[in-house]
C-alpha cells in the first residue's frame, strides 16, 4: 500500500463530493474529512479544489446551499443534493464503474 | 465507448508497448480490444502521451516498416519505463477500485 | 413553507463576504483539528493555510461562479413571480367581477376607437405609397402667374416639352381621369359594357415606376400620336372580373370605340392611382382631335414627376419653374403660365383627410385619458379595502417594489384582456367605417389591422394599464398610507386620498369639455352646410349619364337625336319634366373658356378673365328647380341654326355687371358678341362648400359635347323609372352604354358625406366624454358620502337641515366641474384653430357653441352631483352615530 495518498483524477472531484453529499449534507470541510475517512487517508482532496468544485456544482444545479450552525455553534455553509444532483450521480457511477473494468482489463497482469 | 480518462492514459499506452514495440495505430487498436472494445483513445491524446512518455524516458522510439510495407515510428518500452509501469498500474488499480468502492456504497453508509 | 416574498438578493458584495466566510470556517476548523493534534496555533493557522492551496486563485473562480448561478436565480426567481403575479390578477379579478367587467368593457371602447383610428391614419397618411422610392413623386400643376391660380391641370404638349426638356428630373407624365366622363364603350367580347379609362402619356408609367404583373408596359412611341397608339393595360379588377383572371388575354385585342385595342398588359392590384375605379389604361394620344384637341390651351391632364437622385423638392421646383418659363417666353398661349406648382404625391392624395383624421386621432385619444383617470379613480377607492391586505403582506416581508409589480400587473392584465376585447371591435369600426357609402377616405383600401396595428394597440394596452394604475399602486403601498392604516384610520378616504380624486374628477371634465366643444363646433359646420342652397330641388330627381357615339351619330345627325332623346324621355309616364347636363353638380367641373365683357379693356399682358363652361339643354334648370332670376332659359326656339346665345350665373352677372341686369347684355367670347339671354341662380358644381363660380351656359344643340346626364324630374321614386329612361335612350340606339344612373338626392348625400361622418364621429366621443365625466363626478360624490356616513350624521343632529347637506355636496360637485370647465375652455379655445380646416361657416372660437357647451356641462355636472346629495341628506344621524 503506498504511503504518499493520491491525487485525484480530474474530473472524478465532482462524482466523490455528489456521492459524499448523497450521504447528508454537509459544509465543505465535512466533505474533505468524510473522504478522507471513507477511504483511510489514500485519497486527499485540496482544498482550494475542493471548493471551486462546490461551487462548480452548485452553478450546475447539482447542489444547493444554504447558512446553517455547525456542530460548535459556528456558521457554515452546507451543501445539499439536488434532484438533478442524484440523476448525475448516478449516471456517472455507473460510467465509473465500466470504466474501471475496462482499465482492469487492460491492465491485468498478462 | 468510454473516454479515456486524464491521468490514466500514460499508464495504459505503457501497458501497452510492454509486450512488444508497437506504432500508434497498434496502440489504439490493443487498448480498444484489450478492453473488449469500451475504451476509446483520441489520436492527438495518444501522441501527447506517446511524446510525454518519450521524454520521460519511459519508453524509446525508432523507425520501423509496417505490416504494408510503410515507414512508421515504433515505440517500445524501456527498463524504466517496466519499473513505472508496475508501480503505477497498481496505483492506478487501487484508486480506481477505491472510487467505485465509495461511489456504490449505499446511500446511508455514514457511520 | 412556499416563500412567497423571502427571495434574498446578494449583491456582489455579499458574494464575495459569504465565500470568504465560508474559507475562514475551513481553516479554523483545520486549525482546530491541528491543535488539538498537538500542534501550536500559530503553526497549526499556517499549515492550514498551506495546505489550503491557492486562496486568491479560488476565490476568483468561486465569485464567478456565484455571480453566475445569482443571475440565474434571480431569473427565475422573476418568471415566477411574474406567474404568480398574473395568477393572482386573475383571481383578484374574478373575484371583483362587476369592477372587472365595467373596466374592461370602458377599455375596450376606448382602446378599439384608438386602434380603429390609427389604423386609419397608418394605412392613409403613414404608409408610403405602394410605388418604388414613393417619396420621389409628385403631383405638378401649372400656374398661372397672371390670374393668381397655382392649380391649373395641364396641357399635353406641354407634359411633353416637360419631359423632353428634362435634366436631373427622373420621368414626368400625365393622365386624364374624370369619373363618368372619361370612357371607351368595350364591345365585341360579351356584353356591352362602358369602361372607366384613364388616358395616359408617355412617361406616365415610368414616372411611377411600378412594373407590370403581366405583359409589359406601354413603350414611348406607343404612347404618342401617329404611333402604334391602341394599345391598353388593364387594371387587375378589371382583369379578374371580365377575363377571370386568365393570362390568356394579354396580346389579345379588345374592342374599343369599334376600333381594335391590343393588351399589352395587366398592372398589379396595388396600383390604385389615380383612382381604384379605373377599368384601364389608354394612351391620350388615341383620343382623336375632334373630341379633345391636343394643342397647348387644353389644358385637362394631371401632371406628376419623379425627382432624380437626391433631388430636394426645392430642386425639382425649380427645374420645372425654368422649364415653364423657357415655354411661356417661346409660346404665346404660355404667357401667364410661367411656373408651376409641385406637392408630394402622397400629401396631394391623402390631404383632404388629414386634418379630420388627425383631430379624430386627438380625440379618441382624449376619450382613452379619460377613461384611464374614472379606471384609476375606482382604483383609488377599491385601494382602502385593499389596503389591509396589502399592510398585511408588507408585514410578511414583501418589498414595496413587489407589491407595486403586482398591483401594476392586475392593472396591464385588465388591459391586455381590454385591449384584445378592443382590438375586434377596431375591427368592426374599420369595416363600418369603409363599407359606408362613397369613397370619402384615400387610399382607403389600405386601410387594414396589419401586424403594425396590433403592435400599436398592444402598446397602447400596456401603457395604459400602467398609466391607471401607477397612481393607485404607489398610493396603496406608500408609508403614510401604511401607518394611517396602522392606527385605525381611513387611509385614502381621507384628506389625503380626496385631493388626488378632486384632481383627477377635474382633469376629467376638463377633457370632457374639449371634447363636447370639437363635437359641437363639428355639428354647427355640419348644420351649416346642410343649411347651404345647392341651387336646385334634389327630390326626385333622376340622372342617367351616357356618352353618345358620335360613329353612329355624327353631327349634324347629333343634334336631331339629342332633341328626340330629350323628347322620348319626356314621354315618359311618371317623368314630370325633364332635361340634360354634361356634368351633374359634384359629378364634373365643365370646361374652362376665357370670356371679355365688350366695356372691359385689358392691360398689355393681362389675360382674359375665364369661367367655367356647362352644356345645358332646353328646360334643364325648370327640371332640376333652379331659378332663372333674370330673363329666360334655353328653350326649343334655340335651334342649332339660330344665333349663338349663353345663360350665365347670378355669380358672374354680379362680378361683371355689378348694379345691373346682365339679361340683354353680352359677351365676347373668341372675339365674338354672344348675348345673354337669362341669368340663373348658382348652382353649387365643385363642392357643396365652395359657392358658386362665374358660369357660362352654353346650349348643347349649339355647341355640343357627347357626354349626356339625362335628368328626369319624377313623381314617384326616381329610380323605379330608371328602366323606363334606359329604354326610351336604348329606342333610338339599341347599342348606346350607359355610363352610370344616380340620384340628385344621393350627390347632395355624398357631397357632405365626409363632413357627416366627421360630425357623427366626434359627437359619438363627445357624448362618451361626457358619460365619463359625469360618471367622474358621481363617482367621487358618491364615495365621499358613503365613506362620511358618520360626520354628515353629526352635522345634521347638531342642527344642519338636510337641505343644506344636500346643497353642499351639489355645491362641492359643481366648484370642481367649475375649475375642470375653466381649465377646458382655455385648452379648447388653445387648440381651436387645429380645428378651423375642418370646419365650414363658423370660427373655430365661436363664442355660442362654446356658451352651449359650458351650460351642458354644468346640467351635467349639477346631474351628477345632485343623486348622491340626495344620498348624503337622506342620512338618518341617529343611525350614523350609532355605526361605529
Amino acid at each position: 500500500m503506498p504511503a504518499k495518498p493520491m491525487d485525484l483524477l480530474q474530473g472524478t472531484l465532482d462524482v466523490l463530493i455528489l456521492r459524499t453529499l448523497a450521504a447528508e449534507p454537509m459544509h465543505g470541510y465535512a466533505v474533505s474529512r468524510w473522504i478522507r475517512e471513507r477511504t483511510g487517508g489514500t485519497l486527499a482532496i485540496e482544498d482550494a479544489p475542493l471548493y471551486k468544485a462546490l461551487h462548480r456544482l452548485e452553478r450546475a444545479g447539482c447542489v444547493e446551499a444554504e447558512w446553517g450552525l455547525s456542530e460548535n455553534n459556528r456558521r457554515a455553509r452546507y451543501y445539499r443534493l439536488t434532484v438533478r444532483g442524484r440523476r448525475r450521480l448516478k449516471d456517472e457511477e455507473s460510467a465509473w464503474r465500466r470504466y474501471a473494468a475496462a482499465v482492469f482489463k487492460v491492465l491485468e497482469p498478462v | 465507448m468510454l473516454p479515456v480518462v486524464k491521468g490514466t492514459l500514460d499508464v495504459l499506452v505503457l501497458k501497452a508497448v510492454s509486450g512488444k514495440p508497437m506504432h500508434g495505430f497498434e496502440v489504439t487498436r490493443w487498448l480498444e480490444d484489450g478492453s473488449g472494445g469500451r475504451l476509446e483513445v483520441e489520436d492527438s491524446a495518444l501522441y501527447q502521451a506517446l511524446y510525454r512518455l518519450e521524454e520521460r524516458g519511459l519508453v524509446e522510439a525508432s523507425w520501423g516498416v509496417t505490416d504494408n510495407n510503410r515507414r512508421a515510428r515504433y515505440y517500445a518500452i524501456t527498463k524504466a519505463g517496466t519499473r513505472h509501469l508496475a508501480s503505477e498500474s497498481e496505483r492506478l488499480t487501487e484508486y480506481a477500485a477505491l472510487l467505485a468502492t465509495i461511489l456504490a456504497m449505499e446511500p446511508d453508509a455514514t457511520a | 413553507m412556499r416563500r412567497l416574498f423571502r427571495h434574498v438578493r446578494r449583491s456582489a458584495s455579499d458574494i464575495r463576504s459569504e465565500l470568504d466566510e465560508e474559507m475562514r470556517f475551513h481553516i479554523d476548523a483545520r486549525t482546530e483539528e491541528l491543535i488539538a493534534g498537538g500542534s501550536l496555533p500559530k503553526e497549526a493557522r499556517a499549515q492550514a493555510e498551506r495546505e489550503f492551496g491557492d486562496m486568491e486563485d479560488a476565490r476568483e473562480y468561486i465569485a464567478r461562479m456565484d455571480r453566475a448561478t445569482e443571475h440565474a436565480r434571480r431569473r427565475r426567481w422573476f418568471m415566477e413571480e411574474f406567474t404568480q403575479d398574473i395568477v393572482y390578477a386573475m383571481r383578484r379579478l374574478r373575484a371583483s367581477k362587476l369592477f372587472a367587467i365595467t373596466t374592461i368593457v370602458t377599455l375596450a371602447l376606448g382602446i378599439g376607437a384608438n386602434t380603429a383610428i390609427f389604423s386609419m391614419v397608418r394605412g392613409v397618411l403613414l404608409r408610403p405609397l405602394p410605388f418604388p422610392e414613393p417619396e420621389e413623386l409628385y403631383r405638378v400643376w401649372s400656374h398661372n402667374t397672371n390670374v393668381g391660380n397655382p392649380h391649373v391641370p395641364v396641357s399635353s404638349p406641354d407634359v411633353e416639352d416637360w419631359r423632353a426638356q428634362r435634366q436631373k428630373i427622373a420621368d414626368v407624365g400625365g393622365y386624364r381621369f374624370a369619373d363618368g366622363a372619361s370612357g371607351l364603350d368595350l364591345t365585341g367580347s360579351g356584353d356591352p359594357e362602358r369602361l372607366s379609362i384613364v388616358f395616359v402619356t408617355t412617361g406616365f408609367f415610368g414616372t411611377l415606376g411600378m412594373p407590370p404583373l403581366l405583359g409589359r408596359l406601354p413603350r414611348d412611341d406607343e404612347l404618342v400620336r401617329g404611333g402604334a397608339d391602341h394599345v391598353v393595360v388593364l387594371t387587375h379588377g378589371f382583369w379578374q372580373r371580365r377575363f377571370g383572371g386568365s393570362p390568356d388575354v394579354v396580346g389579345t385585342a379588345l374592342t374599343l370605340n369599334g376600333e381594335p385595342y391590343e393588351v399589352l398588359g395587366v398592372m398589379p392590384p396595388e396600383l390604385r392611382y389615380p383612382t381604384d375605379r379605373a377599368d384601364a389604361f389608354v394612351p391620350y394620344s388615341s383620343i382623336p382631335d375632334e373630341s379633345i384637341p391636343h394643342i397647348r390651351p387644353v389644358r385637362i391632364l394631371a401632371a406628376i414627376a419623379r425627382a432624380g437622385d437626391g433631388m430636394t423638392e426645392e430642386a425639382v421646383l425649380a427645374e420645372l419653374n425654368t422649364i415653364a418659363g423657357r415655354l411661356a417666353q417661346q409660346y404665346p398661349e404660355n404667357e401667364s403660365y410661367t411656373r408651376v406648382t409641385i406637392e408630394p404625391l402622397q400629401r396631394s392624395i391623402t390631404g383632404s383627410v388629414r386634418v379630420g383624421l388627425l383631430v379624430l386621432l386627438g380625440a379618441v385619444a382624449f376619450v382613452l385619458v379619460l377613461a384611464c383617470v374614472n379606471i384609476a379613480s375606482l382604483m383609488l377607492a377599491r385601494a382602502t379595502t385593499r389596503g389591509r391586505e396589502i399592510a398585511t403582506r408588507v408585514a410578511l416581508g414583501a418589498g414595496r417594489a413587489r407589491i407595486v409589480r403586482q398591483l401594476l400587473t392586475e392593472s396591464v392584465v385588465l388591459s391586455l384582456i381590454g385591449g384584445a376585447a378592443g382590438v375586434g371591435l377596431a375591427y368592426l369600426i374599420v369595416n363600418g367605417l369603409l363599407g359606408l357609402s362613397g369613397d370619402w377616405l384615400p387610399r382607403g383600401a389600405e386601410v387594414r389591422l396589419d401586424a403594425v396595428v396590433l403592435l400599436f394597440a398592444t402598446a397602447l394596452s400596456i401603457t395604459t394599464g400602467l398609466l391607471f394604475g401607477m397612481v393607485p399602486a404607489l398610493r396603496s403601498t406608500s408609508a403614510n398610507l401604511q401607518s394611517t392604516l396602522r392606527e385605525g384610520g381611513r387611509g385614502l378616504a381621507g384628506t389625503e386620498g380626496r385631493r388626488l380624486r378632486n384632481g383627477l374628477v377635474v382633469v376629467e371634465v376638463a377633457l370632457a369639455l374639449m371634447l363636447v366643444a370639437a363635437a359641437g363646433l363639428m355639428t354647427r359646420s355640419f348644420v351649416t352646410l346642410l343649411r347651404v342652397d345647392p341651387g336646385f330641388q334634389p327630390e326626385r330627381l333622376l340622372a342617367t349619364v351616357f356618352t353618345i357615339n358620335t360613329t353612329r351619330h355624327p353631327n349634324p345627325q347629333y343634334a336631331s337625336l339629342y332633341a328626340r332623346l330629350l323628347e322620348n324621355v319626356r314621354a315618359i309616364p311618371g317623368v314630370v319634366s325633364a332635361g340634360a347636363v354634361k356634368d351633374a353638380p359634384f359629378r364634373g367641373e365643365g370646361e374652362r373658356w376665357g370670356f371679355r365683357t365688350p366695356q372691359m379693356v385689358l392691360a398689355v399682358g393681362q389675360d382674359e378673365p375665364s369661367a367655367m363652361i356647362m352644356h345645358v339643354s332646353d328646360g334643364y334648370f325648370r327640371t332640376i328647380g333652379a331659378r332663372i332670376i333674370e330673363g329666360r332659359e334655353f328653350d326649343a326656339t334655340d335651334r342649332r341654326d339660330a344665333p349663338f346665345v349663353v345663360v350665365v350665373n347670378e355669380a358672374l352677372a354680379r362680378q361683371y355687371f355689378p348694379g345691373q341686369p346682365a339679361a340683354g347684355e353680352s359677351l365676347v367670347i373668341d372675339g365674338e358678341n354672344v348675348p345673354i339671354i337669362g341669368v340663373v341662380g348658382d348652382i353649387r358644381q365643385t363642392a357643396m362648400e365652395e359657392p358658386g363660380r362665374p358660369t357660362i351656359y352654353i346650349n348643347n344643340v349649339q355647341n355640343t359635347r357627347v357626354k349626356v346626364t339625362m335628368v328626369t324630374r319624377t313623381q314617384g321614386n326616381p329610380l323605379t323609372m330608371a328602366g323606363p329612361v334606359q329604354e326610351a335612350i336604348r329606342a333610338l340606339d339599341p347599342d348606346q352604354t350607359i355610363t352610370s344612373i344616380f340620384t340628385y338626392e344621393d350627390i347632395v348625400s355624398e357631397a357632405v358625406s365626409q363632413p357627416r361622418l366627421l360630425t357623427v364621429l366626434l359627437v359619438s366621443f363627445g357624448v362618451l366624454g361626457l358619460i365619463l365625466g359625469a360618471l367622474g363626478i358621481y363617482g367621487v360624490l358618491a364615495f365621499t358620502v358613503s365613506q362620511h356616513q358618520r360626520e354628515i350624521g353629526m352635522r345634521m343632529a347638531l342642527g344642519a337641515h338636510p337641505r343644506a347637506v344636500q346643497r353642499m355636496f351639489v355645491a362641492r360637485g359643481l366648484g370642481l366641474a367649475g375649475v375642470g370647465i375653466a381649465i377646458g375652455l382655455a385648452a379648447a379655445l388653445a387648440l381651436g384653430r387645429f380645428l378651423s380646416g375642418m370646419l365650414f361657416g363658423i370660427e373655430a372660437s365661436d363664442p355660442l357653441t362654446f356658451a352651449a357647451v359650458t351650460v351642458i356641462l354644468l346640467a351635467v355636472a349639477f346631474l351628477a352631483s345632485w343623486l348622491p346629495s340626495r344620498r348624503a341628506a337622506s342620512v338618518d344621524p341617529i343611525m350614523a352615530l350609532r355605526s361605529d
